[in-house]
């Protein structure tokens, strides 16, 4: 046998995937979060159209525009968010950093349209409480918490890279916020379709 | 700091081996150390034991009365609600749940070879967040707050403080939220720190019944949450409309407390009986696989996030739910029967876990036919006569059973069984846990107390079930098909008998953990492997050290002290 094979030092350890795992578990716990909330939004409109009732009040403003622009906005969000991810994974910080950023001010803006629909929706003022208005505000206001979560959860992740934890070696924490992010896209992109198109 | 580092230095009070010391009130809340943090769960979770039994008796007396205010006079339809419904979310968050987490966060690192559980601060955070939770949720309950009430028009209607009802919403998210972090700081454990050579095949039986019954848990309680959610935010209404209006809040929530999904709290009753069975017999585990493979089918037959009767009615009529409602009893059935394969092959060494692992395991295998029973009216529905009238009878009750305290029976062997399950883990690992041995002749006691016990009590409903005595809480109705009222009476007597025992048997445990451990009486000799046990956690002190092992261990079999790494398992 080879004396320098036999020398060598043991292989190390396989990094533990903590972090990946957490989030992984995490981000199924947001979905079926949501999955519950559609489940029980999509029953009971199809329930009271069924007897021929308005879901929507007559006077509620539910208007395309707004979230159509998150939607587009969150779309690209995706994309910068992998660049942070791409630039990570080539030990480019600087670039990693202004992808995070860039996602972030992103967020905000998403953040800013939310708010901007809920106070033109009108959903209660003018009718009164409704079951619709009941769950479409439970729906939203979940999702604007979960996305300040991810926009935490980004930002931490933004620093810690800034710091020098993440690198080429070791790029879990902005995978997995950038996978927490995308998981976010996704159910906007569910309560774009089940809310605000086919309402 | 990383997330994988163990100790803070509140902590370093364990780094002697063998020693209990847990560093004093320092130790205590300021511990990230994934041992103490799973005593705090299982003293806290004990005691919720205690509560939710002792709310269950009261529940009981005032059955003994049906039709009427009963004997204990709750004096208003609220309060005797607000004690009903906090009996089932004490047992399941107070007690069932947090006292897995805890076994789970102390003996499940040891399992898989790792230094501490995954995010021990997390973990340290969802204790501390369930603590609080579940205490703020239990003052608003006795505030005449509570997660509705049954009827608000009746004539024994009080009405509710809408303010203690809105932070019981709140507090018990809080607790699901907390129970939620620990569990997902217990599953990212054992995927990610298993040691060089395990796969997940190789888990131990019981760290790989909390990844199943886990992993259940994180893809339902999200569920549940959503339906909390969508209650508070109706309630803060002014005029709650549908979902956040009193008498519909519990109804939306009750799910967890029903087939399936009930039957996912008890899953970890197999791993515990499968960890500690072939260690009492000194025999390796028969048919490993097929044992996983049940657990497993356990775990996919007890996802009851869908059936919902307040959006879907008809649910109990569909026929998933049906055929998982009976289906159910096979895993249990597959495990016991492996069970039974091993002790055929070893020298039974009679213990207070071996007879407490059993029971639990029997006591769920009944509450999977009654739950057989009470699902299978739809598949009986198209039986014509069958000109026996046995037979005949038979399948008429079939029809009519549901909606009886069938269901509750199911539930009450459910969890019973799954704390005689926990407490079977706490005999076994209390040398791992605290040091000393409990006292095996308390623990065959406790055993023999809370078989009779859940006998009284759970068989009790069994049988007014039978004589069709309804689930409906403080309503007429659920007496008006009843065949007999002075035999559901009587058992209902029996079944407040049967409560007391229970409540017997985990004041028996406390007390022994009390005299074995804070006053040191127990055997503390042989504490480190009294057992000859077969994983990982015996090849360590006990308690263990700062960081569990000396070095990381190599493992190639799901028995690593009986088969040391290279020596290859048993044949399956």
């Amino acid at each position: 046998m080879n004396m320098a094979t036999t020398n060598l030092p043991a292989a190390p350890p396989a990094r533990s995937r903590n972090l990946l795992v957490s989030v992984g578990f995490g981000i199924a716990a947001v979905l079926m979060y949501f999955g519950g909330l559609f489940g029980v939004y999509l029953r009971e409109r199809s329930q009271v159209r069924s007897v021929g009732g308005s879901w929507i009040p007559d006077k509620a403003h539910i208007e395309l525009t707004p979230p159509g622009m998150i939607i587009w906005t969150l779309l690209i969000s995706v994309a910068v968010m992998q660049w942070a991810v791409y630039s990570i994974k080539r030990d480019d910080r600087q670039h990693a950093l202004l992808a995070v950023g860039t996602t972030l001010a992103m967020g905000a803006m998403v953040l800013v349209q939310h708010g901007w629909q809920l106070s033109q929706m009108n959903l209660v003022a003018d009718e009164g409480p409704t079951t619709a208005a009941t769950l479409i505000y439970t729906i939203v206001g979940s999702y604007m918490v979960a996305f300040i979560i991810g926009m935490i959860f980004v930002a931490l992740m933004g620093f810690r890279a800034l710091a020098g934890q993440y690198s080429s070696r070791q790029t879990d924490g902005i995978v997995a916020a950038s996978l927490y992010w995308y998981s976010l896209v996704f159910i906007y992109f569910i309560i774009w379709i089940a809310v605000f198109i086919a309402k | 700091m990383t997330e994988n580092q163990t100790e803070t230095g509140s902590n370093a009070a364990e780094s002697a081996s063998g020693s209990l010391d847990i560093g004093g009130l320092a130790g205590v809340f300021g511990t990230s150390d994934h041992k103490n943090i799973g005593r705090l769960y299982i003293f806290f979770g004990l005691s919720g034991g205690l509560l939710a039994l002792i709310l269950n008796i009261l529940v009981r007396f005032e059955r003994i009365n049906i039709g009427s205010v009963g004997v204990l006079d709750f004096g208003s339809s609220n309060q005797f609600f607000q004690t009903w419904s906090l009996s089932r979310t004490t047992l399941l968050f107070f007690c069932v749940l947090p006292l897995l987490i805890g076994l789970a966060s102390y003996i499940v690192p040891l399992q898989v070879g790792a230094p501490s559980l995954s995010f021990p601060r997390a973990a340290a955070l969802a204790f501390w967040a369930w603590a609080i939770g579940i205490m703020i949720h239990v003052v608003t309950v006795f505030a005449d707050g509570g997660l509705g009430e049954p009827d608000p028009m009746s004539q024994f209607a009080q009405g509710m403080d809408p303010e203690a009802t809105e932070l019981s919403m709140l507090s018990i998210a809080m607790v699901v939220f907390a129970l939620l972090l620990g569990t997902v700081c217990v599953l990212a454990t054992i995927i990610s720190q298993r040691p060089q050579g395990m796969t997940l095949f190789e888990l131990p039986l019981f760290s790989w019944s909390m990844l199943i019954a886990g992993g259940i848990w994180v893809l339902a309680l999200p569920v549940w949450l959503s339906n909390l959610a969508v209650s508070w935010v109706d309630f803060q209404g002014a005029d709650a409309l549908r979902y956040g209006a009193v008498e519909n809040i519990w109804e939306q929530l009750s799910w967890l407390w029903s087939q399936p999904m009930i039957f996912a709290f008890a899953i970890p009753v197999l791993g515990i009986a499968g960890d500690v069975l072939p260690v009492s017999l000194g025999v390796p585990q028969r048919k490993y696989r097929v044992q996983q493979i049940a657990i497993g089918a356990m775990g996919a037959l007890s996802f009851g996030a869908f059936a919902q009767p307040f959006f879907n009615p008809d649910v109990a009529n569909q026929a998933v739910f049906v055929v998982m409602g009976i289906l159910i009893v096979l895993p249990i059935l597959v495990f016991l029967g492996g069970l039974v394969d091993t002790s055929l092959r070893g020298n039974l060494s009679i213990s207070a876990h071996l007879i407490l692992s059993v029971v639990g395991v029997l006591a769920l295998l009944v509450a999977a036919v009654a739950s057989a029973f009470h699902v299978s009216g739809p598949a009986v529905g198209g039986i014509q006569e069958i000109n026996d009238s046995w037979l005949d009878g038979l399948v008429s009750w079939l029809r009519d059973v549901q909606g009886t305290v069938l269901a509750t029976a199911v539930m009450e062997h459910v969890l019973i069984a799954s704390v005689i399950g926990i407490i079977a883990g706490l005999y076994y690992w209390s040398p791992k846990i605290f040091g000393y041995q409990l006292n095996r002749n308390v623990g065959i006691l406790s055993a023999l107390t809370l078989l009779g016990g859940l006998a009284l009590s759970g068989g009790s409903n069994i049988i007014n079930g039978i004589l069709d005595e309804g689930d409906e809480v403080y309503h007429p109705s659920a007496y008006e098909g009843v065949w007999d009222t002075n035999a559901v009476e009587f058992f209902n007597t029996v079944g407040a008998i049967g409560s007391l025992l229970l409540l017997a048997g985990i004041g028996v445990v406390i007390l022994d953990l009390t005299i074995s451990v804070i006053l040191r009486k127990g055997n503390d000799e042989n504490a480190k492997d009294p057992w000859g046990g077969h994983t990982l956690e015996w090849a360590t002190d006990s308690p263990p050290p700062t960081g569990n092992f000396t070095d990381a261990p190599v493992v190639d079999n799901e028995r690593p002290l009986l088969f040391p790494a290279a020596t290859g398992g048993d044949e399956q």
